[in-house]
């Protein structure tokens, strides 16, 4: 495998030679053996060549303004005094910059303290819906069992189910929480998960997270497109189906499982219709942020009516706060999201 | 397999033949291989199966219950009284909003959701080329995949329109189109009389752009990742024969990747029906909060049939054009 630098290098001497040949040729009056058609096939390419990425340059860049446009004015105004909102002569760039929105709006929301308990909760429901959608999604790739185009009809299903229309039994589910009567048996009445993590863990822990019936598709699609041989070799050494899986199939679809994961946290973090069914307080970054007009109004402004002009700066503050983690998460593994896609055989 | 046992019988010297001679002894219960794999199948989803009805068939099923009642929440359970289909009757006839913003939300649905396609495969043929700067294009493009499905951007939204800043990038481009140059452009052309809607149209794609680019994020990875898989063989082919980039998109590129059409296709819709923003799902919400379960239930469950009814028959039909590789 040649580099980058040298696949580039290879690529100038080889423009190099071919513009030395044909001077040569000129030189020695050999003209080239081509018809008219074929000139104007070239012709075309090498003036569309030339004009293109000027074209592609100037597109790329309005959809990269329109699809940042919303990032700018938060970055704008986040760091901008409250009375400089107001200041006709300011569009985009602040006359003073400050940090006071910030620190405000950490301390409202209580920042530390939230962003530890969101990433504990995404971390934990994550890396077990990561676990479990593949173990399932492996299940009904490799094994025929009756009813699997019934069960398979289910899954897509739970794509395409609004969560909506299962939130209210669930909730009642939740807070008189008595699978098949076991709790009852135990401790003599039903218990209340509500505002408990355990109403976004256990649905992971049995692959009912959220959107989880996607990331089963998708492991499902991955593990078809591995070789049966892999299988089968194990099979013959003596692997049982499960230790096969551990040990031959997983390590093949790390990547897949990187993938599924980094997108599983992505949408935890965003979440904040299932969190804010089942938690009354707002114990996630995402639930601090819907409901943070009230809490300013509450907490920094002493429950006075403030215009919703007035909070902007605080307000976009707390969107930078929000999306910091995540941000920074995509950054430096943004080849991941890009390129996990791609091989884990979502495709074909 | 197993039906094909079931056809099958065995002639009583076969079935003679198939069991072990009797001096050898067995280990523990042997069970046919192929039944094997699938108890074996049957535990690896056993986990999601019984999650699933717990989590998911249960509280479906509760759901359609509750619609075809009058529910009071009381302690432990849902107090039930039998109402028909009276919910569904006063969603249709008597709700002021729900059918006008049905059809709304299917006719903006429609005219969407081709416009994503389009835009999400020029956008994934263009970041498929090579140029310098392509890792950061492809990074902005992918952003609102982590940023759009979270409160910030509405939060962001709202705050510009409060703040005298134009909603989304998209609004430049508008000002172009409400000054009726579309109009004008079309009376120079000598058509008169269709411009009306057609100017309207244009108006709400052009003024909608941030939401288009703002929604395409999963779609271009899907048709980038399907570009990529386009074999090299197929490339090289066409170059051999002198195919231009316009015959080239058209005969080599669109079949190769007819089958992601169909899957964003289908992602699209589901992501604009099922939407927390749109119309309906906010007047479905609106019943939760005021406790009318019975009544949200009927809506909910009317609109998701009807999207299912629709994505039925979108599949049905494009999945005619898809081309399938053979292999």
């Amino acid at each position: 495998m040649a580099t980058k630098k040298e696949e580039k290098r290879f690529e100038k001497e080889m423009k190099a030679a071919k513009k030395a040949k044909m001077k040569a040729m000129k030189a020695a009056g050999i003209t080239l053996n081509i018809t008219p058609e074929q000139r104007r096939y070239n012709r075309r390419k090498a003036f569309v060549s030339s004009v293109w990425p000027i074209f592609r340059f100037f597109i790329l860049l309005g959809l990269c303004f329109i699809i940042l446009y919303p990032l700018i004015f938060m970055f704008s105004t986040a760091f901008r005094p409250n009375e400089q909102m107001n200041d006709p002569s300011i569009v985009w760039i602040p006359k003073s910059l400050t940090l006071q929105n910030i620190q405000q709006t950490w301390d409202v929301m209580k920042y530390g303290a939230t962003v530890l308990n969101t990433i504990k909760l995404n971390l934990v429901a994550s890396i077990l819906q990561v676990i479990t959608c593949a173990i399932t999604g492996y299940g009904f790739a490799r094994f025929n069992f009756k009813g699997k185009g019934l069960l398979f009809v289910i899954v897509v299903l739970m794509i395409i189910v609004p969560p909506q229309i299962t939130t209210i039994p669930l909730y009642m589910q939740y807070s008189y929480f008595n699978p098949l009567g076991l709790v009852k048996l135990f401790t003599g009445d039903t218990i209340s998960l509500i505002n408990n993590g355990l109403t976004m863990y256990l649905p992971a822990l049995f692959a009912n997270g959220l959107r989880s019936g996607l990331f089963i598709l998708i492991f499902r699609q991955f593990f078809r497109g591995l070789p049966k041989e892999l299988e089968d070799a194990a099979y013959l050494d003596g692997c049982g189906p499960l230790k096969t899986f551990i040990v031959v199939m997983v390590p093949n679809a790390l990547s897949s499982f990187l993938t599924v994961f980094l997108f599983s946290v992505v949408w935890y973090w965003n979440d904040y219709y299932v969190s804010s069914s089942f938690f009354n307080q707002n114990d996630t970054v995402a639930l601090m942020l819907k409901n943070l007009t009230a809490t300013l109004q509450a907490e920094l402004f002493n429950n006075q009516t403030v215009g919703p002009r007035q909070m902007i700066v605080w307000l976009e503050s707390g969107c930078i706060l929000a999306i910091t983690p995540i941000l920074v998460m995509y950054i430096f593994l943004q080849k991941y999201f890009t390129e996990g896609i791609e091989r884990s055989g979502l495709v074909g | 397999m197993t039906s094909n046992d079931k056809i099958k019988t065995p002639t009583k010297e076969e079935v003679k033949a198939l069991k072990p001679p009797k001096g050898v002894k067995q280990k523990g219960i042997k069970i046919p291989y192929e039944r094997r794999k699938a108890l074996y199948g049957y535990a690896f989803i056993a986990l999601w199966l019984i999650g699933t009805i717990y989590f998911f068939i249960l509280p479906l099923f509760e759901s359609l219950v509750y619609s075809f009642n009058e529910t009071q929440p009381q302690r432990g359970v849902m107090h039930l009284d039998w109402n028909g289909i009276g919910h569904y009757r006063d969603a249709f006839r008597k709700d002021p909003d729900y059918s006008q913003f049905l059809v709304e939300i299917l006719g903006s649905t429609a005219l969407k959701t081709p416009l994503i396609i389009i835009f999400s495969i020029f956008v994934a043929v263009i970041l498929n080329q090579k140029f310098r700067g392509r890792t950061f294009a492809r990074a902005v493009f992918f952003l609102p995949v982590i940023i759009a499905t979270g409160p910030v951007i509405e939060v962001i939204n709202g705050n510009m329109s409060t703040g005298g800043y134009s909603a989304g990038g998209g609004e430049q481009f508008n000002t172009l189109f409400e000054t009726n140059l579309v109009d004008q452009l079309l009376e120079f052309l000598g058509i008169y009389g269709i411009s009306e809607s057609l100017t309207n149209t244009i108006t709400t794609v052009t003024s909608d752009i941030f939401n288009l680019v703002w929604n395409s994020g999963i779609q271009i990875l899907l048709f980038l990742a399907a570009l990529q898989n386009i074999p090299f063989s197929a490339k090289e082919a066409a170059q051999m024969e002198g195919a231009t980039a316009w015959e080239y998109f058209w005969k080599i590129t669109i079949p190769y990747i007819s089958p992601m059409i169909l899957a964003s296709l289908v992602y699209t819709v589901i992501d604009s029906f099922v939407d927390p923003e749109n119309k309906v799902m906010k007047l479905i919400l609106t019943q939760g909060s005021d406790w009318n379960y019975g009544y949200m239930a009927a809506m909910a469950w009317a609109y998701f049939l009807i999207v299912g009814a629709a994505l039925g028959i979108i599949v049905v039909i494009i999945n005619k054009f898809v081309y399938y590789e053979v292999g």
